[in-house]
């Protein structure tokens, strides 16, 4: 990867045709390796960069930073008191860094978005990949008290805190259990959480969520993004909404646990009263009914031998019989 | 415990070469004793609960092994880590990475041991002592149940 890409787009995104030439200038580096990190720009990132002879280079359509500043401004004022936001253009996982910072000490309430990572992953593993700019990927750090076991459900918290914030804007999204966020059936925002600490005491909980904003190109699985909601919004929109009900939500979980965001999470639920099928990496699937979540957040299915209840697993719809 | 859990354990204590390793799961607990004199196997295994068929079968299958002995016992597990809440065990960060230990590796307080997960909380379990990892008994990939050993650490 260019090491120049992402100094080069900032001078693209100005906007109008920049010569490779007054680019090189400012950089300070040759023009080769201009031309190298505009190669970048449209291999690696995804976008589209117009090349015209005796002119220079044009992004085809105009590229919406991360910002700081417009972060802030939507912002409430409880997330703007307890939140520090930091910015960086491309890091390995935001997850990653947190958690690395979280053993040092850093405070609760750390914010790290990145316009690109290069090892970017969701649960086993999965990557979590996208074009350059579609997207949202972020890390938030969180610091609790009580226990490991006071944290049960706290996946879903943050679904219903990514509810709340994505309907807020417009979408007409639901949960998939424990925490998927769906919009019409397919995947528009994921959940990574990540935590270390004391079985007893206290835990640095690393929230890692990425959300398609706009198509995110080439992904092995049917995906969704705002986009197809009909919404044209700007990324430090709707971080600034997700950050605002995900420090309520926090506050709400760490006061009474998931037990009272139980109802709401089930109001959101896709999959209720539907049949679903259980499928586990050690053993056959088990079908039956979906009845919602219980205190902890686990799955309540009405099967054959009753109703039963799960911690792992992942849930698929099946047809009904 | 079914047969290839307590087969596994019984594989465990014969590697580790450990003297005696005690497991409590759930309202079962075994005890596997290795006895060095002659290459006899004495086996037996009990639960409080209805025992499944399968289990006294381990005898035969771990015949060929030097001897072991198992028993019941009451729970005093000094050594054993055991799993913090219910959830799927894994040995490493992701599949195919490096797993966080290995058996015969040395250990100090804090260093991370495995994730478990439960409905997408990675929750990295750390050392609560300093020592050498005798056994890894949770399977990778596995469910594991609250108070389930998952290393044996000396």
């Amino acid at each position: 990867m260019s090491d120049h890409a992402f100094a080069v787009l900032r001078l693209l995104s100005a906007g109008g045709f920049q010569s490779g030439e007054a680019m090189a200038q400012q950089l300070g580096c040759s023009r080769t390796l201009v031309w190298q990190a505009v190669h970048a720009i449209e291999q690696d990132f995804g976008l589209t960069v117009f090349s015209v002879r005796g002119r220079g280079y044009q992004l085809a359509s105009p590229f919406d930073w991360l910002d700081v500043a417009q972060i802030r401004t939507g912002l409430s004022e409880a997330a703007g008191d307890s939140l520090t936001l930091a910015l960086v253009e491309r890091t390995d996982s935001t997850n990653t860094q947190l958690m690395t910072r979280a053993a040092a000490g850093a405070p609760q309430g750390l914010l790290l978005a990145a316009e690109a990572q290069s090892a970017g992953r969701g649960r086993l593993g999965r990557r979590w990949q996208m074009k350059l700019g579609a997207g949202l990927t972020f890390s938030l750090l969180w610091r609790f008290e009580r226990g490991l076991a006071a944290l049960a459900g706290l996946s879903l918290a943050v679904g219903v805190a990514m509810v709340r914030a994505l309907r807020g804007l417009g979408a007409p999204v639901m949960l998939k259990w424990p925490n998927d966020v769906l919009l019409d059936g397919k995947k528009l925002a994921g959940t990574l959480i990540e935590l270390s600490g004391d079985a007893q005491g206290s835990a640095a909980v690393v929230i890692g969520i990425g959300l398609n904003v706009a198509d995110p190109g080439e992904v092995d699985q049917p995906v969704a993004s705002l986009a197809d909601a009909g919404l044209q919004l700007s990324r430090n929109t709707v971080l600034a909404a997700l950050l605002n009900e995900l420090q309520q939500v926090l506050v709400e979980f760490e006061r009474g646990g998931f037990a009272v965001l139980r109802d709401e999470w089930s109001s959101y639920a896709a999959h209720n009263q539907a049949p679903v099928r259980l499928s586990f990496s050690h053993h056959e699937p088990v079908d039956g009914v979906a009845l919602g979540v219980d205190d902890s957040g686990a799955l309540r299915v009405q099967t054959a031998s009753g109703e039963q209840l799960f911690h792992v697993g992942e849930v698929s719809l099946r047809p009904r019989p | 415990m079914d047969l290839r859990k307590l087969k596994k354990l019984i594989d465990l204590v014969e590697e580790s070469g450990i003297a005696e390793l005690e497991v409590t799961e759930g309202e079962e607990k075994v005890r596997i004793t290795r006895v060095t004199q002659n290459n006899q196997m004495f086996a037996q295994a009990m639960q409080y609960h209805q025992l499944p068929p399968a289990a006294p079968a381990a005898a035969p299958l771990a015949a060929p092994a030097p001897a072991a002995v198992v028993e019941v016992a009451p729970a005093n597990n000094a050594a054993a880590v055991k799993s913090p809440m219910v959830g799927t065990f894994y040995r490493s960060a992701s599949p195919g990475s490096k797993p966080f230990i290995e058996v015969g590796q040395q250990v100090s307080v804090g260093d991370t041991l495995c994730i478990i997960e439960a409905m997408k909380l990675m929750n990295e379990i750390e050392a609560d002592r300093a020592g050498v990892v005798k056994a890894i008994v949770a399977e990778d990939g596995q469910p594991v149940e609250y108070g389930e050993p998952l290393f044996i650490i000396e």
